[in-house]
């Protein structure tokens, strides 16, 4: 799904999908059940007292905990972070104490009539992946975008390309270099021979010559 | 296999995003898969519950046993819509006897509780290995995703009885109150056995219909993540994007070809030759930019003039709609030609009244001219210094002028021959004339607020006949400005005379 901002940017928003989802509620829901569970100890040795204390952490815990991580950890519960989620509005903004307030006061819908049935079927049949708790507050659940290491290119002398390459295919050739180590040797050489002809290459140095064109597109020597 | 036809966007994705793109591929088809799965699934669990009424347990256990060779079918027909071949509804049933051939045994006996399931099902369908290479085959492709398929799977079965058990909750909600009112759980539990296979058997209808919905997305999710890793494996994205590229160069070499047959031709005697001719013409030409130009060079001007033109004529810039309408037929088709006489009656029509309407723009424009005079003045005389023009305050009470100069020398003759035809001025002279008085030679302190009976009161402390003649033509001015009753004419004389006495009263001392 992409996002043009005011300035003319494409932001490349990825929402998750309903195993990832469950995954990082699981963990929520553990997590929860600990903590709960401390609770449970505290009203266990201070009675009445801890009993108070009991309650009161667990309605924290039921309606507080998504909310308060959500927007003050951006929009990542531990559960979320864990599994590398997040939660926004669907514009891309960040999410605030309404639409995080309204999503999770929903969840008790969908988790209607049992085990979140209702929210299984949403998230199924949803193309962006939307509960009815995110579709009411305008909000998406994503993966966070982490920064990525740029893996090495081959050593080659760097050259370049014979012939002018659009930004895609200058793309495709940064990923055909980046990815050696992923790509039998022989698959590369097959790659490489569709193109080598067009650009020019000895069929012969066909993978490492695409690698030197890679290079010199990035700037190296 | 073309990979110009796939369906979905080729990138390696991280492993849960590869399941997301499955359960978006089994939403695209979701009708296909269910009626399929439905259709292969329900005729043999009804089969089943009649065969096996009193053991309910064995129709849902053989239906769940069995699902690896139902799974076949959805990954069938995914594999082809993936290529936007999608089977339509009777090819599909039709294609699964066959698809049940390979390996059935392997996969329902020592494959069935393998928790990677999901994923090795597409190389064993698609590939076709057996023995070594298969198992070679998916320790290759498995060696990054040891563990996704399998929490696949867990998630699966999780859900699997979520929902479940959300229909069975969702029943048990249907169920009016009054009838839960005597239910207990210890009852539940003692009653015979046979009283609830019916129950027993509904809740395996719940199971087979929830399969419905969530095999196929089981199916596709594992089948992506086999697809992610044969995009990762051999660079699916890369392929295309190469394809894609050789393509677009494959398609431009008569371009290099006329090129080079530019170039070459041109030696240098070639080039000395025609640079003279193209001095001369180029001088002429220079500014001409719709001429040939720049024959030259690789891509001369016709040519560029030609691409310009044809993406100036694609949508973004033009698009082109057709419209249809009914028009008449077109009168100017029959040829007419007037006489001569009359074109040049015409013509000097057309003349005079042109004449006319300039006659009429002048005459309008020095209308508007005279009209707005003052006006125009205004804003010519604006420069020279404006005349300082400070009028004398005038002296008003009860908006009456009461200053000396706007009276009459002899107040009384003329409220005399005032008197015959209007009254009220007569007596409003008199009442000027009074509070002149009062004014300049009493010196009280009127102002243009105070009313008639407040200048009486102050005018308390005059000599007694003043303030009688005062309180005698106040009564008569309010009865006549206020209540429009007119004095006799016997009175008015009464009160000139009084004015004329009180005057001479004045002038003695």
């Amino acid at each position: 799904m992409y996002l043009e901002t005011p300035e003319g940017i494409y932001l490349a928003l990825r929402p998750a999908g309903l195993p990832v989802r469950v995954l990082a509620f699981a963990i929520d829901l553990l997590l929860r059940a600990a903590l709960l569970a401390f609770a449970g100890a505290a009203w266990l040795y201070l009675g009445k007292f801890g009993l108070g204390l009991a309650s009161i952490s667990a309605f924290l815990l039921l309606w507080g905990y998504m909310v308060l991580f959500e927007v003050l950890n951006q929009g990542r519960s531990p559960g979320k972070q864990i599994m590398g989620l997040q939660v926004i509005y669907s514009d891309g903004t960040p999410i605030d104490w309404s639409g995080s307030l309204i999503r999770n006061l929903l969840r008790v819908i969908d988790l209607l009539p049992f085990a979140y049935c209702i929210g299984i079927l949403c998230l199924l049949n949803s193309a962006r992946f939307q509960r009815l708790g995110d579709l009411a507050a305008g909000t998406l659940v994503i993966y966070e975008a982490r920064p990525t290491q740029r893996k090495s290119l081959p050593e080659v002398t760097a050259s370049p390309s014979a012939r002018t390459l659009t930004r895609n295919e200058q793309h495709a050739l940064l990923n055909f270099a980046e990815r050696q180590q992923q790509l039998p040797k022989r698959r590369s050489e097959e790659l490489a021979a569709i193109i080598a002809p067009a650009l020019h290459i000895e069929p012969a140095q066909a993978v490492s010559g695409l690698y030197a064109i890679a290079r010199s597109i990035l700037g190296l020597r | 296999m073309h990979l110009n036809q796939v369906q979905v966007l080729l990138r390696p994705r991280n492993s849960w995003e590869a399941m997301d793109l499955g359960i978006l591929l089994a939403r695209r088809h979701a009708g296909l898969l269910m009626a399929t799965w439905a259709a292969i699934t329900l005729p043999f669990f009804v089969l089943l519950t009649l065969l096996f009424w009193q053991q309910p347990t064995l129709p849902a256990l053989i239906i769940w046993w069995l699902k690896p060779a139902f799974e076949r079918l959805p990954l069938h027909i995914l594999s082809k819509a993936l290529f936007a071949n999608t089977p339509r509804f009777t090819d599909s049933i039709k294609a699964w006897p066959t698809l049940l051939k390979l390996q059935l045994l392997a996969s329902l006996t020592w494959r069935r509780l393998s928790l990677r399931r999901s994923f090795t099902l597409p190389i064993q369908q698609f590939e076709g290995l057996a023995g070594a290479a298969r198992q070679q085959r998916v320790l290759t492709l498995t060696h990054k995703y040891k563990q996704v398929p399998t929490w696949l799977t867990i998630l699966g079965i999780h859900i699997e009885m979520a929902l479940w058990l959300g229909m069975v909750v969702l029943l048990y909600l249907l169920i009016p109150a009054q009838l839960q009112a005597d239910w207990s759980w210890s009852s539940l539990l003692t009653v015979s056995h046979s009283e609830w296979l019916w129950f027993e058997h509904l809740s395996n209808l719940l199971y087979v219909l929830v399969l419905i919905v969530w095999e196929p997305v089981y199916v596709a999710c594992g089948f992506t993540l086999y697809l992610n890793r044969r995009i990762e494996l051999e660079a699916w994205d890369i392929e295309l994007a190469f394809q894609g590229l050789a393509q677009r160069l494959k398609n431009s070499p008569l371009l290099i070809v006329f090129a080079l047959l530019c170039l070459f031709p041109y030696s240098d005697t070639a080039l000395a030759q025609s640079a003279e001719t193209e001095v001369i013409s180029s001088a002429s030409e220079e500014l001409d930019t719709n001429g040939p130009r720049l024959l030259k060079q690789l891509l001369n001007s016709e040519q560029a003039q030609q691409s310009i033109k044809q993406i100036l004529d694609a949508p973004p810039f033009k698009t082109y709609k057709i419209t249809k309408s009914w028009h008449f037929n077109d009168p100017s088709s029959t040829e007419y030609t007037s006489p001569n006489w009359l074109n040049q009656l015409l013509k000097q029509l057309s003349f005079t009244i042109q004449s006319l309407l300039w006659l009429l723009l002048l005459v309008i424009s020095v209308i508007m001219l005279w009209h707005y005079r003052q006006w125009l003045r205004a804003f010519a005389q604006q420069r020279q210094p404006r005349q300082q023009y400070n009028p004398a305050p005038k002296q008003r009470v009860l908006g009456l002028e009461v200053s000396s100069d706007s009276l009459p020398d002899d107040l009384v003759a003329s409220a005399h021959t005032l008197w015959s035809d209007n009254p009220r001025a007569a007596l409003s002279l008199l009442y000027r004339g009074l509070l002149n008085h009062l004014l300049e030679v009493q010196a009280l302190p009127l102002s243009t607020a105070h009313t008639e009976d407040e200048v009486l009161a102050m005018s308390q402390n005059l000599p007694k006949p003043l303030q009688c003649y005062s309180q005698q033509l106040t009564v008569h001015w309010k009865n006549l400005a206020w209540g429009q009753q007119t004095l006799n004419h016997a009175e008015f004389v009464q009160l000139c005379t009084d004015w004329q006495q009180l005057q001479s009263q004045e002038a003695k001392p």
